[in-house]
C-alpha cells in the first residue's frame, strides 16, 4: 500500500493503481473522454490532467497513465488544472460544435463557448481519441479499425476505405465512442441486429449481459452466450473490469443435475399466439398494430415506454384504439379451436388502463362473445361499459388496413343493424390467445406424459392436476388456458397431490441449524456497531458513505463503524460476527437497503454470533434515499446521516425479544359434505392429518347427486360413489352427518368448535387447527318463463336426469328450446353462473344423440364455453345442427302458454326480427345462487362479497384463503364453477391447510403489540381498528388482550391508544421518542 | 316530542323548576337525581346526587360548571350502570362530552335519563364565588334574561361566549328557557321515548306557543354561531412553532387541564408515564448541541400531544381553560384546532353515539391532497 495526498486528504492506494483509478474509487471527479477501464490508458484527450507535486516539482500531467507513488501530492481541481481543462474543452467545442456529449461536458466544466474557429467539417463529432481503434485492437483483437491520414486530415477509417472483412459487427467501437459518432454501416457489410428484451416483447434493447426481468428470481444477470463476444470467439471480457466482486464466471458450462424426487409438478406456463407476418391484420408490417402483450409492456410504468401510450409510427398519443378479440383463439384456420379464456378480461382491463393513462381516448373492443365468467368479472365488464365508456362491438374483424401516409388503421365491421361500416384508428391491439409453450412437446416426451389434441398436457377430466403418468402433476396454463386465480388454485392443488405421494417422508431431509446460546446483554451498556453499505454503487454513487461512517463514529454508544461494498455478502456478514466477538458489540445497526428483504439475513447473523436477533436496527439509505434522491447527493447524504443517527438512538433502547411458540392442533375441520368438502377432507387426510367432515344433511354428496352426465362421457355418479367410499373408509376422517356448526372460537392452530348433531342432545366439541369452508351453493328456483305452470317447462337439472334415464318421451319430441341466463346476469343476480352455457350444450348434444331428428334452439346472450369447451361443446353443437338464437339484454324472450302449448317469442339479433317458436319442451338454464352464508360468516369473522358468496383474501394471489389465518374456502361457497374446478379448489385448500397442520407450533412475530393491562381503560379503539381481529376485550377484567399469533405487527393499535398502553415490541414509545430526539438534535 | 310547560310561581324560576324535579323524584320514575346544587356555604354549586326529594334545593340556572358532569356520569356508570333510572341534569356541552365518552366505552347510557337545560353560559368559578354585583349570580342572570340585555356577557367564560350550541340535543327531557316568558313558565320537552313516558305521568300543562321556542332557539344558535365565526377569524393567526411556543410560554406542565377535560379518559396519561424520562446524557447532549435547553422539556410536547389525542372529540366546554392556574387562554387554540380537525374528517363530536371516532374509520377519500390523488 502506498499513501498519497489528494486535495489535502490522505488516501491509501495499491502500488499498481493509477491516480485516476484512486480518484474514481474515492468518488473524486475527474473528467475523461479517452479512458475506458478495459483499455490501456492512452493519455490522448488530456482532460484528466491533475497537478502533481513530487520531489519538489509541480506539474500538470494526465492522471490516467500516472501510477501512484508514495508521498505523491495531487490536486484535482486547482485553478491551474481548471484552466487547462477549460482550454481543452474549448478546443473540443471548436472541433465538434454539434456533439451533444461534448457540449454537455463543456457545460459541466463551465465552458459556454469556444474562442477557436471550427477548422474541420462542422458536423464532425470525432475527437480522434482512438478508443474505437484501441477497443477493436486490444479487446476484440480484430484490428478492423485504424487511423488514416495525418494532421488536420487524420480520421478513423477501415483499410482502403472499404468494408472491413474482419469486422465482426460486434459494435464495441460504437459502444465505447464518447461522442457516439461511429456509424457501423460504413465499417461493415453486415447489418447489426440489436438484442431485444423478450420481457419487453422486443420493444426495448438489452445488452449481452442482462437481467431477464425486474422481478426475476434469482435476480442476477445472465450472460447471453449467443451474443457474448467472449463466448463466441474468446475476446472482450471487458465486463470483468467492472465487477468489483469478481462475480463473473465466463467458463460456466450447462450442467446436468440429478435429483431424486418422489413427485414432479410441470408448470412451464404458456406462449402467446404470434400472428404470422403478412396476415390480414398487418402485424409487424403496420407499425401501429400491436399484440396485447406489446400493449401491456407499453402501458407498464417500468416498461420501455415508461407507461406513456404512444403510436409506434410517430410517438403521438393515440386518440382511438381498437382491440380485436380472438386472434389465435376460437379459430380453426390457425388450428386453435379452443377459447383462451382470458382475452376478454385483459382487453377490458387494457381499455380501462388506456383511459386512465390518456383521459379522453376512445377504446373499442371487437368481440364475438363476452366471456366474463369469473368471480366478479361481470361487474368489471359492466363498469368498463358504464363508468369508463369502453365501446363493445360484436363483430369478428377479418382485416386491418393502413393509410400509407398517416399510418392510421381502418377496420370494417357490421353494426347491430346489419350495416357495413368503416372506422379509423390510431392503434389496433390484437388480443392474442394462449398456446402451449414452445418446448412442451419435447418436455412431454422426456417426462412421458400425454398431450391432448390441442397440444396441452392431458389431465384427468375430474382431477385436472393428474397427468397420464402417476406421480407427475401439472398446474397452470400448461393444462388449459386460464386466468391467474385458477392457475394459483391449481398450483396449490398440484402441490397438495405431490405432497401426498411423499407424505410419509415429510421433514426427513431437513437439517436443523444450531445457534450458539444467546448472550445475556441486559446488564451491559449498549455497545453499538454500525455497518454502512455501498450496495455496489447503488448507495455510494449518490450518498457519501465515508461521511456517514465518520458521523456514526461520534454517536453515543457507537464502538465501531465501518463501510463495506455489499453488507449482505457472506464475507461482510462474517466480518460483522467477528466484530461482535472481538469488540463485544451488543447492538447492531446496518445502514443499507430495506428490512423487507434483508432483515432476516442480518438477524440470522446476529443469532450466529450469539446475540438476540432483535438487538438489530436497520436504516434504509437506499430505497428511501439514494434511489429517490439521485440528483441531490448532498441532501441525500444529510438524510442518510439523520437516518443513521435515529437508528443508533433507537438501537441503544433495544432489548431482546423472545418469540412465543404456540402448539398447533393437527386436525382440520371441513364444513360441508359435497364434492368440494369431501375432496378437501381426502386431500388433508391423505397427507396424514386427522380430519372432521361435517354435513348438515343426512348423507354426503351435496349437489353432485343431481349431476348425471359429463361433457366428455365422464360419469359424475361414479365419482360421487367412489368419493363417498373413500371418505367412509378413511382412517383419518371422522364424518358427522345431520350436523351443523354451533359455535367457533379460537384462532389459527387452535380452534374449538361445538357441533350440534340433530336428534342428539349433547353437542360435540372438537379442537382443530384449520377450517375449510365448503358449504356449497344453491340452484336458482325460477319464477319466470311459466315454470311450475306447465310440466313442459323444466330446468336443465331435471332434463339431464331424464336424458340420463333415457326417458321414452325424449324420442317423440320434435322441438326443444333452451333459454340461457335464467337467474344470472340480471338485477337480482348480477353475476354469471359460469356453468349454464356448457351444461345446456352438454344436454343438447346428448339429446341430439338420442333424437337426431329433433330441432334444438338455444336462446342466449353470450355463449361462454371457455377453454376446450369451446371446441368440445360449442363448435360440436353447431356442427350437429343445434340452432343458436341470440337475444339482447333488454329483449328477454317471452313465454306464453295457450291451451298448455308453449310459445316462445324472441327477437333474433342476427335476423333482426321477432321469431315465434313452439317447442314441445322448454328447458331453463338456471344459475347458481349462494347459500345463506351470513351466520357462519359471522362466526368465522370472514367477509362475503356483494353477491353473498364468501370473499377470499385476494382475488388473484390468495384465491382460496380467507384474510383470517387458518380458514380456507372451496367450491360453490366461493363462486359458481364446474365439478372439476371445485375439486381443484378443494385439493388446493388441502395443500394450504397443510402449511399450518405440518407445523408442531406457530411462532409469534417479534414486532407484535403488547398491552400494559394495568393502564388499559377499556376504550376498545384498538379492538375496532385491528385489521387482523387480533385484539379482544376481556369483559371480566375490562382490559384488552392481544393474540400474539394473529397479530401481524402493523402498529395500528399503538396509534389509536392515547395512553400508550398498546405498544409494539420493536417500536416502543421510548424508542420512537429517542429517534425523534436524535433527529431533532 | 312532547311539549309541556312548568308554571312559574311567584316569579321563582329556580323554585318552580325544583318543584318539578322534586315531583319527578318522588314519582319513583327515577331513583336519584344528579343536579347542580349550592354547597351549604352557598358559595358554589356542584353536581349533587340526591335521592331524598326533601333535600332537593337545586339551582339549575346557576351559571357555573365547576367540574365535568359527563366525567361524573362516566365514573358512575363505567364499572356497572345503575339498575334503575337515574336523572342527570346537564348542560349541552356536557351531554356532548357524555356521548363521546359512551363511544369510547367510558360511560353507559343504560338507565341514564338525561335532563338537558338551556344554558346561557357560565362564569369562571372565582367570578361566581366572589360575584361583584349585589345579587346572587343566579338572580343576576335571570334578571338580565328577562330584560334581554347582554350585561352578563362580560362575566361569561370565553368558551361560553362562543358556545357551539347552548340548546341541549340528545337529552331525554329538555328544560327550556329560550323563547319562554320565564316570569310565567319554562318549557319541558320530551325528546325520547323514555322522556315521553316520564312526562306522561306528571301532570303538566301543554305548551301553547311552540313557534316562539323554535324561533328563539334558532336565534340564539345563529347569534352564538356568528360570535364563534368572529372568534375563529380572530384567532386564526396562532400558527407555526414560534407563535404556538409563545402561546404556551406560561405552561408549568401541571397537567391540570388534562384533569379537568371530560374527554381525557386515560388511566395513566402518556405524559405522566416514564416514556419521556431519559438518561442524563441525552439532556446534556441536547444542551451541548444547542448551547441551552429549556426545562421542563416536555411542556409543549404535552400540550400538543394532548391536543392530538383529544381534539377530534373536543366539545369546547372550556374546562381546561378554567383549570389553568396561569390563565392561559387555551380556547383560543383549542376551538380553532377542533373546528379544523373535525371539519377535516366531517366529524361531529357529541352528535350521535353511532358516529364512529375518525381514528378507527378508514375512508378512501380522506386527505386526498396528501400523496397521489
Amino acid at each position: 500500500m502506498v499513501l498519497v495526498t489528494i486535495n489535502s486528504k490522505e488516501y491509501e492506494a495499491a502500488p499498481d493503481e493509477t491516480v485516476l483509478e484512486v480518484c474514481k474509487k474515492n468518488n473524486i471527479f475527474i473528467p475523461t473522454l479517452c479512458h475506458h477501464p478495459s483499455i490501456t490508458p492512452y493519455s490522448s484527450c488530456r482532460l484528466c490532467i491533475v497537478e502533481v507535486t513530487q520531489k519538489g516539482w509541480t506539474k500538470l500531467t494526465a492522471s490516467c497513465s500516472l501510477p501512484v507513488k508514495e508521498g505523491m501530492i495531487i490536486a484535482t481541481n486547482s485553478p491551474h488544472v481548471q484552466n487547462g481543462r477549460k482550454i481543452l474543452m474549448e478546443l473540443y467545442l471548436a472541433r465538434c460544435p454539434t456533439s451533444e456529449q461534448i457540449k454537455e461536458l463543456a457545460n459541466k466544466l463551465e465552458v459556454q463557448k469556444t474562442r477557436f474557429k471550427t477548422y474541420t467539417d462542422p458536423d464532425n463529432k470525432c475527437i480522434l481519441c482512438g478508443l474505437c481503434v484501441r477497443v477493436c485492437n486490444e479487446v476484440m483483437k480484430v484490428k478492423a479499425l485504424g487511423f488514416a491520414h495525418r494532421g488536420a486530415k487524420r480520421e478513423i477509417a477501415v483499410p482502403f476505405q472499404e468494408f472491413s472483412h474482419v469486422c465482426m459487427t460486434c459494435g464495441a467501437c460504437a459502444f465505447v465512442c464518447p461522442t457516439q459518432c461511429i456509424n457501423l454501416s460504413k465499417l461493415s457489410p453486415n447489418k447489426p441486429v440489436p438484442l431485444t428484451s423478450d420481457f419487453d416483447a422486443g420493444m426495448a434493447q438489452r445488452g449481452a449481459i442482462y437481467t431477464q426481468f425486474p422481478q426475476a428470481i434469482p435476480n442476477v444477470p445472465v450472460i447471453d452466450k449467443k451474443a457474448c463476444m467472449y463466448a463466441l470467439n474468446g475476446t472482450c471480457k471487458s465486463c470483468e473490469n467492472f465487477c468489483e466482486k469478481d462475480a463473473l464466471k465466463h467458463g460456466q458450462e450447462d450442467k446436468e443435475i440429478k435429483v431424486d424426487v418422489g413427485s414432479v409438478i410441470i408448470s412451464p406456463g404458456f406462449d402467446t399466439y404470434e400472428p404470422p407476418k403478412g396476415d390480414s391484420y398487418g402485424y409487424r408490417i403496420f407499425p401501429n398494430v400491436l399484440t396485447s402483450i406489446e400493449f401491456e409492456r407499453m402501458i407498464s410504468s417500468s416498461g420501455p415506454y415508461k407507461g406513456h401510450l404512444a403510436r409506434i409510427s410517430d410517438g403521438q398519443p393515440p386518440k382511438k384504439i381498437a382491440w380485436l378479440q380472438c386472434v389465435g383463439s376460437r379459430d380453426e384456420s390457425c388450428d386453435r379451436q379452443y377459447c383462451s379464456s382470458v382475452c376478454c378480461m385483459y382487453a377490458t382491463k387494457e381499455a380501462i388502463i388506456a383511459k386512465e393513462h390518456l383521459p379522453g381516448v376512445d377504446t373499442h373492443i371487437y368481440f364475438m362473445d363476452m366471456r366474463s365468467f369469473g368471480k366478479d368479472f361481470e361487474k368489471y365488464y359492466d363498469r368498463a361499459k358504464d363508468e369508463y365508456e369502453v365501446v363493445y362491438r360484436r363483430c369478428r374483424i377479418p382485416q386491418v388496413e393502413q393509410d400509407r401516409k398517416t399510418k392510421h388503421l381502418s377496420i370494417r365491421y357490421v353494426d347491430d343493424d346489419g350495416a357495413l361500416k368503416k372506422e379509423s384508428y390510431d392503434m389496433v391491439v390484437l388480443s392474442v390467445g394462449l398456446q402451449p409453450c414452445k418446448d412442451l412437446a419435447e418436455m412431454s416426451k422426456i417426462l412421458e406424459v400425454n398431450l391432448n389434441r390441442y397440444g396441452f398436457i392431458e389431465t384427468d377430466p375430474f382431477f385436472q392436476v393428474k397427468t397420464s403418468r402417476k406421480g407427475i402433476y401439472a398446474s397452470g396454463t400448461v393444462t388449459e388456458p386460464k386466468d391467474i386465480p385458477e392457475s394459483v388454485t391449481q398450483a396449490s392443488a398440484a402441490a397438495g397431490e405431490a405432497a401426498k405421494d411423499i407424505a410419509a417422508l415429510r421433514g426427513t431431509e431437513i437439517i436443523q441449524k444450531v445457534y450458539p446460546d444467546e448472550k445475556n446483554v441486559s446488564n451491559e451498556n449498549p455497545r453499538i456497531g454500525v455497518f454502512v453499505c455501498h450496495c455496489g454503487i447503488n448507495i455510494s454513487g449518490v450518498v457519501d458513505v465515508k461521511k456517514i461512517v465518520a458521523v456514526a463514529q461520534t454517536l453515543p454508544f457507537v464502538v465501531y463503524a465501518d463501510d463495506s461494498l455489499y453488507t449482505c455478502s457472506q464475507d461482510s456478514n462474517e466480518k460483522i460476527k467477528e466484530k461482535i466477538k472481538e469488540l463485544g458489540l451488543n447492538r447492531i445497526v446496518i445502514a443499507s437497503c430495506t428490512p423487507r428483504t434483508h432483515e432476516p439475513l442480518f438477524q440470522d447473523t446476529l443469532r450466529e454470533a450469539g446475540l438476540n436477533p432483535h438487538l438489530f436496527e436497520m436504516a434504509n439509505i437506499r430505497d428511501q434515499n439514494s434511489w429517490v434522491h439521485k440528483n441531490n447527493p448532498l441532501s441525500a447524504t444529510e438524510k442518510a446521516i439523520d437516518a443513521v443517527r435515529m437508528a443508533v438512538a433507537k438501537a441503544s433502547d433495544l432489548s431482546p425479544i423472545h418469540h412465543a411458540k404456540i402448539p398447533v392442533v393437527n386436525r382440520a375441520l371441513v364444513i360441508g359434505g359435497g364434492i368440494s368438502g369431501m375432496q378437501a377432507a381426502l386431500s388433508i387426510a391423505d397427507q396424514g392429518y386427522e380430519t372432521t367432515l361435517v354435513e348438515k344433511e343426512s348423507d354426503l354428496g351435496g349437489h353432485l347427486k343431481e349431476i348425471y352426465l359429463g361433457a366428455q362421457g365422464e360419469k359424475p355418479q361414479v365419482l360421487l360413489k367412489q368419493t363417498i367410499e373413500q371418505i367412509m373408509s378413511h382412517p383419518h376422517i371422522q364424518v358427522f352427518t345431520n350436523t351443523v356448526v354451533d359455535h367457533i372460537s379460537g384462532y389459527v392452530g387452535n380452534f374449538t368448535t361445538t357441533l350440534l348433531v340433530k336428534k342428539e342432545m349433547s353437542p360435540a366439541t372438537i379442537q382443530h387447527g384449520v377450517i375449510i369452508v365448503a358449504t356449497g351453493g344453491l340452484p336458482y328456483e325460477p319464477t319466470e318463463y311459466q315454470y311450475n305452470k306447465s310440466k313442459d317447462v323444466l330446468t336443465q337439472t331435471a332434463f339431464e336426469k331424464d336424458l340420463f334415464e333415457e326417458k321414452s318421451y325424449l324420442k317423440n319430441l320434435k322441438e326443444v328450446a333452451m333459454i340461457q341466463c335464467v337467474g344470472s346476469r340480471n338485477e337480482d343476480h348480477p353475476y354469471c353462473s359460469r356453468v349454464c352455457c356448457s351444461e345446456a350444450l352438454k344436454n343438447a348434444l346428448r339429446f341430439k344423440e338420442l333424437n337426431p331428428d329433433a330441432t334444438v334452439y338455444v336462446l342466449y346472450r353470450d355463449i361462454r364455453t371457455y377453454g376446450f369447451r369451446e371446441d368440445l361443446l360449442y363448435q360440436k353443437a353447431r356442427k350437429n345442427g343445434i340452432l343458436f338464437i341470440r337475444f339482447e339484454d333488454d329483449h328477454e324472450p317471452e313465454v306464453t302458454l295457450t291451451d298448455g302449448k308453449i310459445m316462445v317469442k324472441t327477437r333474433d339479433t342476427l335476423l333482426r326480427r321477432e321469431l315465434h317458436l313452439h317447442p314441445d319442451k322448454l328447458v331453463l338454464s338456471t344459475g347458481i345462487i349462494p347459500q345463506d352464508n351470513t351466520e357462519l360468516a359471522q362466526q368465522l369473522k370472514v367477509p362475503l362479497n356483494e353477491d353473498a358468496f364468501y370473499a377470499e383474501a385476494h382475488v388473484k394471489l390468495r384465491p382460496i384463503d380467507f384474510s383470517a389465518d387458518g380458514i380456507f374456502l372451496c367450491g360453490l361457497a366461493h363462486s359458481p364453477r364446474f365439478i372439476e374446478e371445485s375439486i381443484l379448489q378443494a385439493k388446493a385448500t388441502g395443500a394450504r391447510a397443510a402449511t399450518i397442520l405440518s407445523k408442531e407450533y406457530l411462532e409469534t412475530k417479534g414486532n407484535v403489540a403488547r398491552v400494559i393491562s394495568r393502564n388499559c381503560v377499556g376504550c376498545q379503539l384498538c379492538v375496532e381498528i385491528c385489521p387482523y381481529d387480533a385484539i379482544t376485550f376481556d369483559e371480566e377484567k375490562k382490559v384488552v388482550i392481544v393474540n400474539e399469533i394473529l397479530c401481524q405487527g402493523c402498529g395500528a393499535c399503538c396509534v389509536v391508544c392515547p395512553s400508550g398502553v398498546s405498544q409494539q415490541n420493536t417500536f416502543t414509545k421510548r424508542q420512537i421518542v429517542s429517534m425523534i430526539d436524535a433527529y431533532l438534535e | 316530542m312532547t311539549h309541556k310547560v312548568i308554571k312559574v310561581k311567584d316569579n321563582d324560576v329556580v323554585g318552580s323548576a325544583n318543584d318539578f324535579l322534586s315531583h319527578l323524584l318522588s314519582s319513583g320514575k327515577i331513583q336519584a337525581l344528579l343536579v347542580p346544587q349550592n354547597t351549604p356555604s352557598k358559595k358554589v354549586a356542584f353536581p349533587v346526587l340526591i335521592s331524598d326529594p326533601k333535600k332537593l334545593h337545586a339551582d339549575i340556572v346557576a351559571p357555573i360548571l365547576p367540574v365535568s358532569t359527563a366525567a361524573i356520569v362516566s365514573k358512575m356508570t363505567k364499572v356497572q350502570p345503575p339498575s334503575k333510572p337515574l336523572g342527570v341534569v346537564m348542560r349541552s356541552c356536557q351531554i356532548r362530552a357524555l356521548i363521546e365518552l359512551v363511544k369510547l366505552n367510558q360511560a353507559s347510557l343504560m338507565n341514564i335519563v338525561i335532563i338537558g337545560v338551556d344554558c346561557p353560559g357560565t362564569f369562571p368559578i372565582n367570578t361566581y364565588t366572589e360575584f361583584p354585583e349585589k345579587k346572587t349570580p343566579t338572580q343576576f342572570l335571570l334578571e338580565v334574561w328577562t330584560k334581554k340585555s347582554d350585561e352578563a356577557e362580560k362575566y361569561f367564560r370565553s368558551a361560553c361566549q362562543v358556545c357551539k350550541d347552548p340548546v341541549p340535543t340528545n337529552a331525554d327531557i329538555v328544560l327550556g328557557f329560550y323563547g319562554a316568558d320565564i316570569e310565567k313558565e319554562i318549557f319541558v320537552e320530551a325528546h325520547s321515548e323514555v322522556g315521553k313516558n316520564i312526562l306522561q305521568e306528571l301532570s303538566l300543562e301543554d305548551e301553547k306557543e311552540g313557534k316562539n321556542r323554535e324561533k328563539a332557539v334558532k336565534e340564539i344558535r345563529n347569534e352564538k354561531n356568528k360570535k364563534r365565526t368572529v372568534f375563529l377569524k380572530e384567532k386564526e393567526g396562532i400558527k407555526g412553532i414560534d407563535k404556538v411556543s409563545e402561546f404556551f410560554d406560561k405552561c408549568v406542565n401541571c397537567h391540570n387541564c388534562r384533569q379537568a377535560c371530560p374527554i381525557c379518559y386515560c388511566k395513566e396519561c402518556l405524559f405522566d408515564s416514564s416514556v419521556f424520562d431519559a438518561e442524563a446524557y441525552k439532556f446534556l447532549r441536547r444542551a451541548e448541541i444547542k448551547g441551552l435547553f429549556k426545562m421542563p422539556n416536555d411542556a409543549l410536547l404535552f400540550q400538543l400531544g394532548r391536543m392530538n389525542h383529544m381534539i377530534l372529540s373536543c366539545v369546547e366546554c372550556g374546562l381546561c381553560e378554567q383549570a389553568c392556574p396561569n390563565t392561559i387562554p387555551l380556547m383560543e387554540v383549542f376551538i380553532p384546532a377542533a373546528e379544523n380537525a373535525q371539519k377535516e374528517f366531517d366529524y361531529h363530536p357529541g352528535k350521535d353515539t353511532s358516529e364512529k371516532i375518525p381514528m378507527i374509520v378508514y375512508r378512501e377519500d380522506e386527505f386526498l391532497e396528501v400523496g397521489e390523488k
